[in-house]
This record gives C-alpha cells, structure tokens and sequence, in this order.
C-alpha cells in the first residue's frame, strides 16, 4: 500500500491538471502583469522598460487610495451592518418551526442567485430620483422631496446597500448553519438557569458562533477588496471618483487610458495588497483560537 | 423549554415575526417591481405609484427580449460553459485533493498551499495579462477564454472542501481495495469517489453560483455572440433598446429566471449545500 | 415556368453583381431601386450562376468573412439601422462574402477596441477623427492607411477628412457631422408660454422658470462625463468665438488650463449645475437615462448631439413627444466672443480599416461602398440620424422631419465650427480624467481651480 501511495508517476498525473490551470490561467498571467507593471506599454505599439516609474507614480496616485478607502468602508459596512442583522435573523429563524422558517430562508436567498449584471440595472432603476423605486416608496410615505441617492456623498452607501442587499441571503444562511450546528443542550441548560433569549443569544449563541462570525469577516473583507462588477456597471466609479475600487480602477487605466503598463502595475500592488491582508487576517484569527 | 417561553411572550413573537417578514419585503419586493413593470409600457414607468396595472399587457416586451436578446443561444452557452467548469472542476479537485491529502510525498504541503493561493488573488487582477495571453494562444472568442479562469478560480475553494471531506473518509476501504488489486485511478474514481457524494454537491452549487453570473471576463474575452452567456442578454439590450425601458425589464425579468426558478425547486437541496461548504470552509 | 424563373434570377443576379462595379458612379443611385427588390433569393441565385454572369469576377470571389466592429448597438434606429442596411445590401450584391457585426455601446466600444489593438483588430472598425482616440492609434500602426486621391468624388465637405490624418495619410473616413444641439419639447413650451431663448441669460432664466414649474430643465447624460465635456466645449465657444480652437490646443500643448475663457466657461457650468438646470442625479446617469426622461415628457430639454435627430422618427418615442422635437443652439452671451451663428460642431465618428486585416482590399471596398454618396449619406438623410460629412443637398426632399431642416439651418448659417470637443483634443489620458473630473467640478465635489489643475497635468 505505502509504495502504491507514494508512486511519484501516479502523483505528478493526479495534481498535473490542477498545477497546469494554475500555472496557466493564474501564475502565467501575474508573471505578466509584474512585467508590463514595469513598463510603459499604452497597449498598442511598443513597449519601454521603465523601472519603478509606475509603482512611483502609484504612491502619489490620490484615486488609488481613494478606491482603498472605499473598499475599507465597505468592509466596515458588511462587518457593522450586514451581520449583524445577519446573525440576529438567522438566530430569530432558528427559533421558527415548520414552513415559514423555509419560506424565508428561500426567499431571503433569491437575489444571491440573480446576475450582478441584472442586479446593477435593477438597482439603477430603483435609485433613479425622478421615477425609481426608492423616492416612489418615499412618496408613498408622504415624503415630497427627491432624494440623489447617487449624489457624491450617497454613491458609497448605495453601493453598499445593493451588496448588503445581494449579499444578505448568504451570510444570513451560513450564520443560521452555525447556529443549527450549536448543541441543543447547552440551550436546554440556559433554560433551566431561567435566562431570557437575550441572554441566551448574547451568553451562548454569539460565543460559539465565534469561528464561524471569523470566517465570514474575513470573507467580507475580501470581498469588499475584490469588489468590481456592481461598481462598473452602477456608477463606473463616479461621480468623479467616489465609487472608485482597485479592481475598477486598473481595468480604466488600462483599457480607457492608454496605460495598460500602469494598470499592470496597480493589478500587482493590489494582489500584493489581497495577499498581505488574506494572510494577517488568517494569522490574528489562528492566534485568537490558540488563546 | 422554548415552547414554554414561547407562549410566556406571544406579542414578542409577533413582533419577530413582523421583523422577519419587512425583511422578506425588502429582499423580493424590487423584483416583483421588475416584474410589473416588465409588463408595461415604457411610459407608464413614469407614475409615483409603487406598482401599477398595466393598461394592456405587453407580452411583446417577451418576446422581444426572447428574439433580440439571444436568449436561447445564450442560454445553452451558460448552461454549457457551467456545467463543463463544474465537471472540470470536481474532477481535477478529486484528483489534487487525494495527492495531497492521502498520498505520501514530500512536496504536498507546497503543491496543497500554492493550489490553494488562487483564493486570495482578486480575479479581476488578471483580466489585463490573460487578454493578452489568450490573444496570442487564439483563445479570444473561445469557449476556452471562459472555461480556463472559471475552473482556475473555482478550483481552490473545490479542492479545500474535497480535501477536508476527505480527512473524514475512513482509509481502510481504500486498504481493502488495495488487498483486492485495485489500481490509484480505480480507488479514487470507483471507490473514494462515491463516498465524497455530499462534498461534490457543496462544490458544484458553489462553482455553479460562482461562475453563473459572471460577465467582467466573459465580456473582455469574447466578441461574437458565438460564447456568450446570458448576462449579456441585459449588457447588450440596454443599448439596443435605450429608450424602451419596459423591454430592458423584460429581458432582465427573463435572464433572472432561469436561476431563480432552478434555485426554488432545488431550495433545499441548495441550503444543504452552500451550509455545509460554509461550516467546512 | 421553371424557365421564366431562372431567368429572373439571372437578371437579378446580373443587376446585383454589376452593381458592385459600379463603384461611387452616380449610377448607382438611380440602380438603387432595383438593388432593394435584388432580395436574398437573387443572392442565391448569384451564387449559382455566378460563373455565366462573367466578368464580374471579384463578387464570385471565393467565401469571405468580413469582421466589422461598431459603435452602434442599436441596429433598429438610426445610425445602426443604416449601417446595418448597407451590410445587408452589400452581403445581397456579393453573395461571397459574410459579414459579422459586433456593436457595442461608445464606452465599452472604445475599451474593447483598445484591447483589440493589442492583438489583431476586427476588419472595418468605427473610430474617432480626434486626437485622444485617434493619436496612439496611429501611433500603433494598426489602421490601413488609404488613398485620399479615391475619394475626390465622394462629395466630403471641405476639411472633414483633416481629423483622420497623420502626415498628411489619410487612415479613415467621416460619417458625421455632429452639432452641438439643445433639444426641446415645442408642445411643452407652448403649453407653458416659454420662448426659445435669444441669449444664455435668457436660457438661464428659463431653466429656472421651467424648474419652479416642476419640470426637469434639461436632461443631461452626466454619467459618461463626455456630454458635458461636450456641452462645456459649446460654453466655451459661446465665451471665446473663433478662439476656442487656440485656446484648448495651447492649454493642452503647455498642460495650463488656467485661461480666463476656459475657467469662465466652467464657472458656468457650476452655475447652471448649481442652479437646477439638469436633473437631479444627473451626474451619474446615463445616455438612455437621460434620453428617455426627454422623451417621455419628464423634462423640457436635452442636450447631445445632431445625431439624436432620429428621434423624430423613433416609434419607440410616443408620437406626441416624437413630432414635438425641435432644436436650437446654445444662445450668445452678452460678455461673450462668440456669436449665435458660431456653433459647436465637428466630424468625429467614422470608419477605418485594420491595417493588419488579411483581407484589407475586401475592407476597403467595402469601406468605399459604404461613402458612395447615395449609402451613408442618403440613408442617414432619410432616417434623420443628421448630418453626414459629405455633400447631402442632392438627396432633400422636402419631406423632412421639422427638426432635420432645423439642423441644416444650423449648419448652412454657421459663421464658424468650432472643431474637436475639448475633451477629445488631448491624450487618452487627459480625456479620462476630464471626464471623469467634470462631474466632480459640475457637482461642486471639486473647485474649479483643483478641476483645471487636475486636467493640466493629466496632459504631461
């Protein structure tokens, strides 16, 4: 058995697929990036070696650090809104039995299986001030302005808004998982000690729900990171630059500006930037379980 | 216990109940919107009320979003791509997974972590290098320019949850059909394969939700409506018809419903699913 | 029977594989009539008996697939509608050659073109005779370059083909002359009282009013940022007349955007931004936003381009509004240089052939096919997309819509053009970032003075 286990042949042919995709469609195209990221190339015609020309520029370049910050509200919109309202229906649904539990499980998962294609269109639809869902609800309520909600100083939230939104279903799901998988009998027990639900939630359900709220932080920063798609197609990064992210901005420069070696350079830093925080997010959370 | 504390607060469980179900409104009601305005006319968008009766129903808004938007080609070119990424996907994860998780050898570890790696890099950080890549291999316009990111990027998430399902299948089945003469492919494809059944249905929702909705790549890499998937149906309709807004509803309304109608009957199927990845990941 | 049948198809056959000889001779547009009844079955019949039909030996040619890439998504209406007939009609008159479309909209057009350029272009392409699209394109070496001594007859108004130049080559074609235009609802103008204004206080003025009406003023695509640079071009030509020309190329050349008609011109529109001229969220709306709260009676204005002219005839557009679209021109200032009759206007879209395409020649006749005088130009005339760049007088009718004999008044009463948008006259660069920037001036995110500084140095 061992020597069957450890045939090098056998080996090398099972992980050969998984490494050439690798190699082919992730390792190959950053190699490139690293490249072009040090090069002037517009995107036609030739391309001059030009050092760190690019990456200089980059550290004085205010949009690229606008588009961080951005993502870094977002995270802070996901962490401080989404989940909390996350756990604590996902909490309110596991006290539910039979088929309204189902029903709103099902229905509250809907929007996450719609394109972001479709979604960015509907909710431009929705944002519009002169006949868009939101001012018509507001109408209905008896409220007679018109409110921007792309305005500079909206575009961010509504941003948010349209990811918490498509969002929701999911963390709402994988909370409820968590807390489905917490032991009967440590409620049981709360019971007897006469705790109300409150505390319950607060004493029990949160604690343990710990490695799983972890695991989803960190999947939310990610994500507000790596956030493109709604941006491109809700508002492009505008007005001016205030729905800016990374992803949205290097895919500008390069194929709007004439700067695909400057794009190439902020594709680098950026990954750079998914790697770093990927990882210090894995190490504070591996060092708060040894705790 | 709780049934008791249940009957103690009957207006709190109203009151939840309540919550629970404002919450359900704001999830759907946006869609219903699309829906009945999808079967206006572009003018009668243009009223204060929330939701409206259409003065005649226009049906035609289907259809021709139906004919315009290449709805079956693009379909088919969905259905197609995502099912080969998910098939690609599950096997070469199978595969990777046993190497790293059951076989002895002194590069596991390494393979394991740089195959894993692909879940940090942001997708989109690769658009600008792989056009050009593709481009020179003639891949542009192929089914292959969505195929390989698609299962690169899917890849590690399959072979992480494949190789934690893995630790819990018990070796000595496999040390059985070694007794019995059985090869590494056999074990792994007759064997360990069926046992990973749970697994492969997290790992193929999971892939299919992931790369279904796609379009950043799709629309760099392709030109002709040869490959084209469904998100283009919207992209290319609010050009076509800029000022038919009922038609664009219609066609986003069409291009919802193919996933929502699957998600619905497959529901719990679905759940089970994505909450297992979720506990394992 | 079977007999007369083939012979009708062999003389429609005949009809249309001799009209692709025919080339840009006038003939050919008194043969027009025939080529529409040449339907697909005469295409077919070409094919077959193409061998007995003889000399025309380029239309019996073996299979060829012309790849065109363009800017016009919408192949029903207007510009796309007439650039797709004319690829029907040729594929009908050459049965050997198959022609594949891919339109997309003018920002992921431009994208997709530049990653084109990396590796191999589509055969014909939409561009732009302006530097911020077309310099690194040239520079590139990716278009075909063509012999302007063909085109003498094709009727191009004088300088239209300057923009499509480089040393004195000649790398593609016009299609359009685009005005700057303002359109309005007459209906609702008159059900309201309100006068076309004579100058831009007056204009002002009247925003206001129509605003405290509850109407939208004017709806503005401020979500693609080149409407407005578009619009601020025409503020500026209203302040400095015939200077603007100098004063943009000199502001570009030294990155120094600080001249007094420049900053004047953007202080206007902060003012007009300000005042509630556009709709509310304007600035991160898009084209079809914009159009259709114009359309659909939500707002009294709309500002673009002559090419909207189709509107007229739009069946999509409900027939009250779409035969109450009128046009006029951005009113003179009292402080300002410029007059009424000096219009913002210039050639900008047209048509190029990859230089790298391996079948140029197949490209470029088709290229020429479509500027024979009675393609583009008479098709785009009598679907109202505007003015083309070659000579339409021989195809007026008088049965134009109001708002086509509008715009030509326009144009035949111009004193002077003024030429490229400020935003197309610089680098690629320069034209992201001012797009981008003016919505953050217009919606008072941004001060004019940090407005003019960013898009000075995106021109270094």
């Amino acid at each position: 058995m061992r020597k069957m286990y450890s045939n090098k042949l056998v080996i090398f042919s099972l992980v050969l697929p998984g490494l050439l995709v690798f190699l082919f469609a992730i390792l190959a195209p950053i190699c490139l990036s690293v490249y072009y990221g040090f090069t002037d190339y517009s995107g036609m015609g030739k391309a001059t070696w030009i050092g760190f020309e690019n990456y200089k520029t980059l550290a004085h370049d205010t949009k690229f650090f606008t588009s961080l910050k951005n993502s870094f509200l977002l995270a802070v919109g996901f962490i401080c809104i989404q989940h909390p309202i996350a756990i604590i229906v996902a909490a309110i649904l596991d006290k539910l039995q039979g088929k309204a539990e189902g029903f709103f499980r099902c229905v509250y998962f809907i929007p996450n299986v719609i394109s972001v294609a479709i979604i960015a269109y509907l909710w431009k639809f929705i944002y519009n001030p002169d006949f868009g869902l939101l001012n018509n609800v507001l109408k209905a309520f008896g409220y007679q302005g018109q409110i921007n909600w792309l305005s500079a100083d909206n575009a961010i939230w509504a941003v948010l808004i349209v990811l918490i939104w498509h969002g929701f279903g999911w963390g709402m799901l994988i909370y409820y998982t968590g807390i489905k998988n917490i032991d009967p009998v440590l409620y049981e027990a709360a019971a007897i000690d006469g705790s109300d639900s409150k505390t319950t939630f607060l004493r029990i359900t949160l604690p343990l729900m710990k490695p799983v709220i972890q695991v989803n932080v960190t999947m939310a920063i990610i994500s507000a990171l790596k956030q493109m798609e709604t941006v491109y197609l809700l508002t492009n990064g505008g007005p001016g630059d205030r729905t800016q992210f990374a992803a949205n901005y290097l895919y500008q420069q390069a194929f709007k500006a004439f700067k695909y070696g400057y794009g190439n350079a902020i594709g680098v830093v950026f990954i750079i930037i998914c790697l770093v925080v990927t990882v210090l997010l894995n190490n504070v959370i591996f060092r708060q379980e040894e705790v | 216990m709780e049934q008791a504390g249940k009957k103690k607060h009957p207006i709190s469980k109203v009151i939840l109940f309540i919550v629970l179900l404002v919450i359900a409104v704001i999830q759907i009601f946006p869609l219903i919107w699309l829906l009945d305005f999808s079967l206006a006319s572009s003018n009668e968008m243009f009223t204060s009320g929330l939701l409206i009766i259409p003065e005649k129903i226009q049906w035609g808004n289907y259809a021709k979003a139906f004919v315009d938007g290449n709805f079956l080609l693009y379909l088919k070119n969905s259905l197609l791509i995502n099912f080969l990424a998910v098939a690609f996907v599950i096997v070469i994860s199978i595969m990777a997974a046993f190497a790293c998780k059951r076989m002895q050898w002194k590069l596991s570890g390494l393979v394991q972590t740089l195959l894993l790696m692909g879940m940090m890099i942001p997708i989109h950080a690769t658009l600008l290098p792989n056009y050009k890549i593709y481009s020179a291999l003639h891949l542009t316009d192929t089914i292959w320019a969505l195929l390989i990111p698609y299962v690169a990027f899917s890849l590690p998430q399959g072979m992480f949850l494949m190789g934690s399902f893995l630790e819990s299948v018990p070796k000595e089945l496999e040390e059985a059909a070694v007794i019995d003469g059985c090869g590494i492919y056999r074990i792994i494809f007759i064997i360990v394969t069926p046992l990973l059944k749970a697994s492969i249905t997290t790992v193929s929702i999971m892939t299919f939700l992931n790369n279904w909705n796609e379009f950043m790549m799709a629309s760099t890499y392709l030109s002709t409506p040869k490959w084209k998937t469904l998100p283009f149906s919207v992209l290319e309709f609010t050009g076509e018809y800029s000022s038919n807004y009922a038609v664009q509803f219609a066609v986003m309304a069409l291009t919802a419903a193919p996933a929502v109608i699957v998600y619905i009957i497959l529901n719990k199927h679905i759940t089970k699913g994505v909450a297992m990845g979720a506990v394992k990941g | 029977m079977k007999k007369k049948l083939v012979a009708v198809l062999m003389t429609a056959a005949m009809t249309a594989t001799m009209l692709t000889g025919c080339g840009g001779d006038k003939a050919a547009e008194t043969a027009d009539t025939t080529t529409s009844t040449a339907t697909d079955e005469a295409a077919d019949a070409a094919e077959d008996n193409a061998a007995d039909a003889g000399e025309s030996a380029e239309a019996t040619g073996e299979a060829v697939t012309l790849k065109i890439f363009s800017n016009l998504p919408d192949r029903k209406n207007g510009q796309g509608l007439v650039e797709q007939m004319i690829i029907d009609e040729y594929m009908a008159e050459n049965p050997n050659v198959t022609i594949e479309v891919e339109a997309l909209d003018e920002e992921a057009y431009k994208t997709k073109f530049k990653a084109y350029s990396m590796d191999g272009m589509p055969d014909v392409v939409s561009i732009w005779g302006q530097p911020a699209f077309l310099d690194e394109v040239l520079e590139a070496g990716v278009l075909a370059e063509l012999n302007e001594a063909d085109y003498a007859d094709y009727g191009f108004i004088a300088g239209s083909l300057e923009g499509f130049k480089k040393d004195g080559k000649l790398y593609g074609l016009p299609r359009n002359t685009d005005i700057q235009i303002i359109y309005y609802n007459q209906k609702m103008f008159e059900d309201n009282g309100w006068e076309v204004p004579a100058t831009y206080e007056d204009f002002m003025t009247l925003c206001t009013t129509i605003k405290d009406a509850g109407i939208t003023p004017i709806a503005m695509d401020g979500g693609d940022g080149w409407p407005m640079a578009c619009f601020l071009t025409d503020l500026l030509v209203k302040v400095a007349g015939t200077d603007y020309a100098d004063i943009v190329s000199n502001a570009i050349a030294t990155g120094d955007f600080s001249a007094p008609e420049i900053k004047q011109a953007t202080q206007l529109l902060v003012n007009a931004a300000d005042a509630g001229a556009f709709q509310t969220g304007y600035d991160t709306q898009d084209y079809g936003t914009a159009q259709n709260l114009f359309t659909n009676g939500q707002a009294a204005m709309f500002v673009m381009g002559s090419w909207e002219c189709s509107m007229a005839l739009n069946e999509d557009i409900p027939e009250e509004i779409r035969t109450n679209i009128r046009a006029f021109t951005l009113p003179p200032m009292a402080d300002g240089k410029g007059g009424a009759n000096d219009i913002a206007a210039w050639n900008g879209g047209g048509y190029a052939v990859s230089a790298n395409s391996e079948i140029k020649e197949e490209a470029i006749k088709f290229l020429n096919y479509m500027y024979q005088p009675d393609k583009l130009s008479k098709y785009g005339w009598e679907n109202g997309v505007g003015m083309s760049a070659q000579d339409q007088s021989p195809f007026m009718t008088g049965n134009e819509t109001e708002l086509q004999k509008q715009v030509v008044d326009i144009l035949k009463n111009a004193t002077s053009v003024s030429g490229t948008p400020i935003n197309d006259c610089g680098p690629s660069a320069f034209k992201t970032t001012i797009e981008s920037e003016i919505q953050s001036v217009s919606n008072g995110t941004e001060s004019i003075d940090d407005f003019l500084a960013a898009i000075g140095a995106a021109c270094k």
